[in-house]
């Protein structure tokens, strides 16, 4: 029963690395991505490792999503330049 | 297995679970919004969780994701600002559902801890996390129309 967390918090995270992998588009990956950091730092809290998590949830949360998103937008705007 | 944990599982299996499946379906601006409602619930399981254990370190978890969580969903408001200016991502309704939640972990956890400084630190948790999610609903429902382009 003490384990029902670490269940639910792996759950949570096998269902947002697949939703990662399922979905196609680059930018929509970013957001699931974002999601699944703060899953993995669930994990790693309720698997009493918090200084894991820590940096789980600041390196997922706010930074892997916006390295994505800058590169995307820079790929985007190459292919449009390069369409002219 | 205590209350605190049980109610932490309950929020992370019903509230995450949920933005879970918002985040992997349907339209973008429902994207953002669910991305954006994933900070709370989660900030919110990982205090009850600090007092589930009884270790107040771990509130500093929640203090970060409350700092860094709506900065990550102004990311994408910003760098998705064109795929969102014909398709608004207001969900106000949902917003303030989850600040209520947010409010209510918050002033349950300050009950059980009792005046002091750790009653303070989890106010401020509070505060940060209810501020940057009103604001980061905001910049995703095209509040900010004075920051654009870029």
């Amino acid at each position: 029963m003490a384990d029902a967390v670490i269940v639910v918090a792996l759950l949570l995270t096998a269902g947002a690395a697949t939703a990662a992998v399922a979905v196609r588009d680059p930018a929509r990956q970013a957001l699931v991505l974002s999601l699944l950091g703060l899953f993995l730092g669930v994990v790693f809290t309720v698997l009493q490792a918090p200084d894991v998590g820590l940096s789980q949830l600041a390196v997922g949360s706010a930074l892997t999503p916006l390295l994505i998103m800058l590169s995307v937008r820079k790929v985007r705007r190459r292919g449009k330049e390069g369409g002219k | 297995m205590n209350g605190w944990i049980l109610a932490a599982t309950v929020l992370l299996a019903g509230g995450a679970g949920t933005a879970l499946w918002g985040v992997a379906t349907g339209p973008l601006s429902r994207r953002v919004v669910a991305q954006n409602l994933s900070t709370s619930v989660v900030c919110a399981s990982l205090l009850l969780l600090a007092q589930g254990y009884d270790r107040t370190a771990y509130v500093d978890l929640g203090l970060l994701l409350a700092v860094l969580g709506p900065v990550g969903t102004l990311v994408f408001a910003r760098l998705l600002a064109e795929d969102l200016t014909d398709d608004r991502a207001a969900a106000w309704g949902l917003t303030w559902t989850t600040v209520g939640v947010d409010a209510a972990v918050v002033v349950a956890l300050c009950v059980a801890a009792g005046p002091g400084r750790a009653m303070v630190k989890l106010l401020v948790v509070g505060a940060l996390l209810i501020g940057g999610n009103l604001v980061a609903s905001r910049a995703l429902s095209g509040g900010f129309q004075g920051v654009r382009g870029g």
